[in-house]
């Protein structure tokens, strides 16, 4: 494991928008790696940050950003460091790509499947129509789409079908990186189990990066190496998804693995009382302290990233530096 | 939390609020608004008991007939062929008024619950339109229901809740408006249509636990209807999968999460993620392909262009009838043609 390199690897992201109330601190602080081939998934409940670190990362911003600072390291290089041009010439697309979250309801219904798959290709990597066509077949096929469809409309496909010919447009530029924003919660359960099954072949046989977000942790137990959880704009645990499931650290983590139903094994159901706290003004200590059951005094402190051994964090009082429980 | 795994109702001492016989919805399709097109069979012959303070899941993809079905009890879609029994009462002999005070008895929570609440009407105007419409008129009536509702849905405190509009409220808080809503004419059953599939996880769980303890409290008989397998077994008595307009398999809901009969209902529950890091290695054996077009269904079993247990010559040629294998648990599938 520890021998492949690192595709990318994010220190203190933070990315923060401007609005009438006050500063919102979508990401705060959001350090972690990840290695090529490797898949991390990002969960954790609405509003908590997650789609806004996809855009951090691949640099969608809106308007009213009022912070975005950090570094990116992308294969080696600092992205941060580029501007926007050539972030747009070099990155974006052509090596990381993403699939938006409600995306496969954005293709242009007048427009041929094919014609709109091969448009990234013309303007990134600035091949033939004819060598664009031939690519575009090539992973339709991998999306296990008939390559017959290309000449269709998108309304003549399904939903699961959009899905995939959307997850082939992003794979079409070979981009090192691909992050998947919610791809399958708009999809019927079998055409989800389908596009999961595909996701897995793809990261199998062509051996790319993913960062999948999901709100979904059974779903994201199918395709993740690594599972980071935000709360409230941070990270608050970053783990191996083998021992994430069994040993979750973070009493969110926990708190969240309990209220998940689970169809094969009968468990009691837990909830969380309260809600999360705004993003404008959160509290100054730990962001959960007002919803966790195990809060002390120390808790109105922000704390610490500890290391705990085979490369998960957790953002958590209980645990002191060397990855031992403090306080039980 | 106690488990919340139930068992079958006794069908003797227990009585049916709801009883629906070959109930039929079909939509009728026009071209250029004048030529008879066609007919989409969205529910296609459906039959069912639902028995006082029983919850039955109505599982199944988008598209299978499930929120037709709920809305033909609700009378907001006419019924084609078959007819529906409430309280022993076929609705089709109701005049205007018996429609007003039937429609009042069964409470529907929808999906979306900022969809389903006025943005302009205060919390405390959502509640008042029911009991204005019902002839509830007296003040103090109101006023007690509304406080008793609140407290059951755990809206509290209550004063502060009353005249905020829907957007100040979380997604959950929302829902549990909706529910009060639901409530606050004391219905005999609830339909709730994906209650929880707009909410976060951490909540999904506080608002079925909250629809457990009303029907607790108040013997509600409640259709439960939803994409998500992995909620029914900590809710419903009964699980009723529906494929293509139909309900092809019947179960009690521990006898289904033992064994699925129908190959349908198996893929679904083999579709189903639970989360465990052995997922990552395996692959799903799910069918390809999609539901069938509604207003052309296959011949025979509408399952069989998908199956792979397909017995040729017959699935492809005759509808399968109800083969109840066991007591509680019936497949509308050939593959049980001997095992009756």
């Amino acid at each position: 494991m520890s021998d492949k390199k690192v595709m990318l690897d994010v220190k203190n992201l933070k990315l923060y928008f401007r609005t009438q109330s006050g500063p919102v601190q979508a990401v705060d602080d959001v350090s972690f790696q990840l290695k090529a081939g490797h898949t991390l998934a990002v969960v954790g409940e609405s509003g908590c940050g997650k789609t806004s670190l996809a855009k951090a990362v691949l640099r969608l911003l809106p308007r009213n950003i009022m912070t975005y600072s950090g570094s990116i390291v992308f294969d080696g290089v600092d992205i941060m460091k580029y501007d926007d041009e050539r972030f747009r010439r070099e990155i974006r697309w052509s090596n990381i790509a993403s699939v938006p979250q409600a995306s496969m309801n954005s293709l242009n219904p007048v427009v041929r499947i094919e014609d709109q798959l091969i448009e990234p290709l013309l303007i990134h990597e600035k091949i033939s129509r004819q060598q664009a066509r031939t690519r575009v077949a090539e992973v339709f096929e991998i999306v296990g789409l008939p390559v017959d469809f290309l000449q269709r409309y998108p309304f003549e496909l399904s939903g699961g079908m959009r899905q995939r010919a959307i997850i082939a447009m992003a794979l079409a530029s070979n981009p090192k990186l691909v992050v998947l924003d919610e791809p399958s919660s708009a999809l019927d359960l079998l055409s989800q189990a389908n596009l999961m099954n595909v996701l897995k072949k793809i990261k199998q046989e062509i051996n790319t990066t993913f960062i999948l977000i999901t709100h979904d942790i059974g779903t994201a137990s199918e395709l993740a190496d690594e599972i980071a959880v935000m709360y409230a704009g941070k990270m608050v645990e970053y783990a191996s998804a083998q021992y994430f499931y069994t040993d979750a650290h973070h009493p969110y983590s926990q708190k969240l693995m309990a209220s998940v139903p689970t169809l094969r094994e009968d468990k009691e159901l837990e909830f969380i009382p309260g809600q999360p706290p705004s993003l404008i003004n959160p509290p100054t200590g730990c962001r959960f302290a007002a919803r966790c059951e195990k809060k002390f005094e120390k808790c109105s402190m922000q704390p610490n990233t500890t290391h705990l051994g085979n490369g998960a964090t957790v953002q958590c009082w209980l645990f002191d530096e060397t990855g031992e429980v403090k306080h039980a | 939390m106690p488990s919340l795994a139930k068992t079958l109702p006794q069908g003797q001492n227990q009585k049916a609020v709801l009883r629906i016989e070959d109930l039929h919805t079909w939509f009728e399709i026009r071209r250029m608004g004048f030529f008879k097109a066609g007919d989409v069979r969205a529910l296609d012959g459906a039959s069912f008991e639902l028995y006082e303070g029983e919850t039955i899941s109505i599982v199944g993809e988008s598209g299978c007939g499930k929120s037709t079905l709920a809305k033909t009890i609700l009378g907001i879609n006419h019924i084609t062929k078959g007819s529906i029994f409430f309280e022993g009462k076929d609705l089709s002999t109701l005049d205007k008024e018996g429609w007003k005070k039937y429609r009042s008895s069964i409470g529907y929570i929808q999906q979306d619950p900022y969809g389903a609440l006025p943005p302009f009407m205060s919390v405390q105007r959502i509640l008042e339109e029911p009991m204005k419409i019902n002839g509830i008129k007296d003040k103090a009536e109101q006023r007690r229901r509304i406080r008793q509702v609140l407290e059951e849905v755990k809206l509290a405190p209550i004063e502060d809740f009353l005249p905020k509009f829907p957007h100040m409220l979380s997604g959950g808080q929302q829902q549990r408006l909706v529910i009060a809503r639901a409530m606050i004419l004391e219905p005999r059953m609830l339909i709730a249509d994906e209650p929880v599939s707009m909410l976060d996880a951490s909540v999904r769980v506080e608002i079925l636990q909250l629809l457990q303890a009303l029907q607790r409290r108040h013997n509600l008989a409640i259709l439960y209807i939803t994409h998500d397998l992995s909620t029914v077994r900590y809710f419903s008595e009964r699980i009723f999968a529906m494929y293509g307009g139909k309900i092809i398999e019947k179960s009690s809901t521990t006898g289904l999460l033992e064994k699925p009969l129908h190959p349908y209902t198996a893929a679904l529950f083999e579709a189903t993620s639970d989360p465990d890091a052995a997922n990552l290695t395996s692959f799903k054996d799910v069918p390809a392909g999609e539901p069938p077009s509604l207003m052309n269904p296959p011949k025979g079993c509408r399952f069989h262009p998908r199956c792979r247990k397909i017995i040729k010559g017959l699935c492809d040629q005759e509808m399968p009838p109800e083969f109840w294998v066991r007591e509680d648990h019936a497949a509308a599938c050939w593959l049980y043609k001997d095992q009756v």
